[in-house]
């Protein structure tokens, strides 16, 4: 089908073009009250092309896989290649030397009875309601995922990769007095084996419960740690950043900063599409490249833009194996851990602030200036030790001032359901705003 | 399209196994968008979504299953799989009916525009930002155009197609002075084509978005403190959105997690806060002739002179809660079941006049244009960016400050409303909730709020 589509476009016109295929098969469950209120099962194929048409690419995406859409579509992608006003690099891959091997064994979820997975939930929902704190369990949710990406283009590129995960979580609501908070924890996993109900409930339970009595604390400076999801959070957020697109359009700060030391010197950031713990593992881009592992700031010197095809042939780099969704992303950004335990990390810290929660990141986060200016709530620490729960506060400053006023990067590295990582990571001042 | 017996046959299929409801619905969406930056035209991408998605309901129990393969076989099988999560006697579908006739008054839809004509005013337009000021370096400007063909039937015999086209032009603006760069956006939108341009001042946004750029470059950081808040007309609503809007929709009423649940008839706010949701606003970005389960849009009464009036309803929330539909079901697409959500939602105007309500304030900030924000509705906490605000000082607005973040409670700051002005207008956005993301208004006169917890990184070190 795919190579008759090359054929078709090749047949209108279109000098190169590749066709970029991804097939999602997914079930979604979730259970409440101890009944099934959602349950969702889809098989979706959505195609890509991209071509190049006068030197200019341009770019379809549909799900009508119909001969005479696909056929009308094409005659879109001319008209729209022919519109662009600016001439940059149009590439379309002949392919790298080698592919790394993804060595994981997919595991087929499709293979568990579905009442296995409807258990799972009723558990971790009635073992989580027999806490006498929890006033309800909101909402519980099962997904798997199967996603299978097909490449093909007419430079004689055939590649395919495969991926199979699920996630499950529970969102508990705890009371006391007046105190509402929610907790939840996502557990992510590569086989239905590592779903556990009593350990999954245990620890909302034990997020939840510390949370209630929070209260607001006086505006000021305080020594700021972020847990190891809410800094890979932030991190998520400020991604594009380092993006070469970014970079061409003027958009990021670092512009000029390939080679200058931009951070502390403890800090490590690395993209590695195939680090063993990740979730989705990336031998090649969804441009053909191939994925290799990179520091993207090393002792805290910033090694480089993440490119895709066409921002490499911009700045006359090597592409980096980024080019996903149309755009540049990184695969598995992580921030190297450092040494310390957060206890350790904490026990210093005469009077701060332990961030376990950061509500609105999409408003709150400005990329270009780094500015960011969040809800927030976590714990107050004192004499090296978690004390109070804090909420309604508002935590602020700038990301770039605050990657170089690290005070310590804890050893405890996570990685989040957007595929980046961190572990927990203190700062020696950020702003509150509370009472 | 798939013919209506097919329909027909599929949802007998589905009732089969003891489901007392069956829907399907059928979506094929056009969408374009054009993107200039500092007047070049550097992509134009096509999209296309297309498939089926379809829902049975037994009692309360809901399954959901979509698919873009629309072939009988597949569809088939979709419901033979989907209906084995039930047991029961076989029931009947009603006969469909004749689909109503949908509202379609759009004058320039995307087709009738070339994409030369739309590229020049996206280039003339990215211009003028660029052009404004040496110190901006970017400016973006987009053209997101979405034709939505839908067709939504269901076993009480309901057969209703659809057109939606939405249409939003997107105004992006970077400034950059010693190291330091401030971004501004601006994203009219409405439930129209091209003739968008007719009813915006495209140039005076363009303007602006360039001048608000430029004047973040000399704002201070604002100190965080608690103080009253003027929260400007238009988008200023996204609190209203935020923090009242979503905690009324039966998404969040029907599991009991929102602290407006059971207050329909008790007050919630003060006595001069009345607020609507209206799903048929006539050109509105947050419109929809019928809903996405084939009910026609109305308008809403949320709260009148602070006292609860009602909630937004879906179908299966409604026989939760034992209340009719408001004609609020929307989905961002076949991929997503449908439930309640907000479309163009607002505080109706009052009787005081801006200038007065600033005039009035001896220190506070005028939060003139603000960004996103998200709500937790069990707890009703919320949050909201300040994208331009300034300080008032003795009823005069001052220095301009950035960097602020609101955050409050729902069911508080409705009651702190003190001022409402006669000046409504409405502010787009996308809303993302459990059914996807669908473009929304929001809306509100200048209000203001007589305390609030702003954030920021400023002041003393």
């Amino acid at each position: 089908m795919y190579q008759s589509w090359i054929l078709l476009g090749k047949e209108k016109g279109i000098t190169d073009l590749e066709v970029f295929a991804v097939r999602n098969k997914s079930l979604k469950l979730s259970v409440y009250e101890g009944k099934v209120d959602q349950h969702v099962q889809s098989d979706v194929e959505v195609v890509t092309i991209r071509g190049i048409v006068e030197n200019k690419l341009s770019t379809i995406r549909f799900e009508n896989l119909s001969q005479t859409n696909v056929s009308e579509m094409l005659d879109q992608l001319i008209l729209n290649a022919k519109a662009l006003t600016v001439v940059e690099p149009a590439i379309i891959y002949e392919g790298s030397k080698s592919y790394p091997e993804v060595k994981d064994e997919l595991f087929d979820f499709g293979s568990v009875p579905v009442i296995d997975k409807i258990n799972l939930l009723k558990n971790l929902e009635s073992k989580i309601l027999e806490n006498k704190k929890v006033k309800q369990v909101q909402s519980t949710q099962y997904q798997e995922i199967d996603t299978e990406t097909t490449l093909v283009n007419s430079k004689g590129l055939n590649l395919s990769r495969h991926n199979t995960y699920a996630y499950a979580y529970a969102i508990g609501v705890f009371a006391e007095n007046e105190d509402i908070q929610t907790a939840y924890d996502v557990k992510l996993a590569k086989t239905f084996d590592e779903f556990d109900a009593d350990k999954m409930a245990q620890k909302t339970i034990d997020i939840g419960v510390k949370k209630l009595g929070g209260k607001s604390i006086p505006s000021g400076h305080y020594k700021t740690v972020f847990s190891n999801e809410m800094f890979a959070d932030l991190l998520s957020v400020f991604t594009s950043i380092f993006s070469g697109e970014s970079a061409y359009r003027n958009m990021t700060s670092l512009k000029d900063k390939v080679g200058k030391e931009i951070a502390d010197k403890r800090f490590n950031l690395i993209d590695d599409p195939l680090f063993k713990d990740a979730l989705f593992k990336m031998p090649f881009d969804d441009e053909g490249v191939a994925c290799s592992k990179r520091y993207v700031i090393e002792n805290g010197v910033f090694k480089g833009f993440n490119h895709n095809l066409k921002t490499a042939a911009i700045f006359k780099e090597s592409p980096t194996g980024n080019g996903f969704h149309g755009s540049i992303a990184p695969t598995n950004l992580y921030l190297e851990p450092g040494q310390k335990s957060f206890d350790e990390m904490i026990s210093t810290i005469k009077e701060g602030v332990y961030i376990t929660d950061l509500v609105g990141l999409h408003a709150g986060v400005k990329q270009v200036s780094g500015d960011f200016s969040l809800q927030a709530s976590g714990f107050k620490i004192k004499d090296g030790k978690l004390d109070h729960a804090v909420k309604m506060i508002v935590i602020s400053g700038n990301f770039f001032k605050a990657i170089n006023d690290i005070d310590e990067i804890g050893s405890d590295l996570k990685f989040t359901i957007q595929g980046v990582g961190s572990p927990s990571v203190s700062f020696k001042s950020l702003v509150v705003g509370g009472e | 399209m798939i013919e209506k017996k097919v329909l027909e046959t599929l949802l007998n299929e589905a009732l089969k196994t003891g489901a007392d409801f069956a829907e399907i619905f059928i979506e094929d969406t056009k969408s374009n968008v054009i993107r200039v930056t500092s007047g070049d035209v550097t992509s134009i991408d096509r999209g296309n979504t297309y498939g089926a998605g379809i829902r049975l309901i037994q009692g309360l129990d809901e399954v959901y299953g979509y698919t873009n393969d629309m072939s009988y076989e597949k569809l088939l099988e979709l419901v033979i799989n989907l209906r084995a999560s039930f047991e029961g006697a076989p029931k009947k579908s009603v006969p469909l009916g004749e689909s109503k006739p949908f509202t379609y008054d759009i004058k320039r839809p995307m087709k009738s525009v070339s994409i030369e004509e739309k590229s020049k005013k996206l280039q003339d337009l990215s211009l003028k930002m660029k052009n404004h000021d040496a110190r901006i370096v970017q400016a973006i400007t987009q053209l997101i155009e979405n034709e939505q063909s839908i067709l939504v039937c269901n076993s009480k015999g309901i057969y209703q197609d659809d057109v939606r086209t939405y249409t939003r032009a997107v105004f992006m603006a970077v400034a950059q002075e010693n190291g330091l760069m401030q971004q501004a956006f601006e994203g009219p939108g409405r439930y129209m084509g091209y003739e968008i341009f007719d009813v915006i001042d495209a140039d005076k946004i363009a303007t602006d978005v360039a001048t608000s750029a430029i004047t973040l470059l000399t704002a201070e950081d604002i100190e965080p403190q608690n103080m009253p808040v003027v929260l400007h007309n238009g988008f200023g609503g996204v609190i209203f959105h935020e923090a009242c809007g979503h905690p009324l929709e039966a998404t969040s009423v029907a599991k009991g997690l929102s602290p407006f649940v059971g207050k329909v008839g008790e007050k919630i706010g003060s006595d001069i806060v009345t607020a609507y949701d209206d799903g048929d606003v006539a050109g509105a970005w947050g419109r929809l002739s019928f809903d996405d389960e084939g009910m026609k849009t109305q308008k809403n009464l949320l709260i009148e002179n602070g006292v609860l009036k009602g909630y937004l309803i879906d179908y299966r929330n409604g026989i939760k809660m034992g209340m009719e539909p408001t004609g609020s079901a929307r989905r961002q697409s076949y991929k997503f079941s449908p439930t309640s959500r907000m479309n163009s939602t607002y505080i109706a105007p009052g009787k005081d006049k801006f200038e007065d309500i600033i005039k009035d304030t001896k220190y506070g900030l005028f939060a003139k244009k603000l960004g996103g924000g998200t709500v937790v509705p069990a707890t009703g906490e919320f949050n909201f960016a300040v994208q331009e605000g300034y300080m008032i000082e003795d009823g005069k607005l001052t220095r301009p400050v950035r960097g602020a973040m609101l955050i409050g409670h729902g069911k508080d700051v409705l009651f702190k409303i003190d001022r409402v002005a006669d000046n409504l207008e409405f502010g787009q956005g996308m809303c993302g909730s459990l059914s996807g993301s669908i473009p929304v208004d929001v809306g509100q006169p200048t209000i203001r709020v007589s305390s609030m917890t702003v954030g920021g990184s400023g002041g003393k070190k």
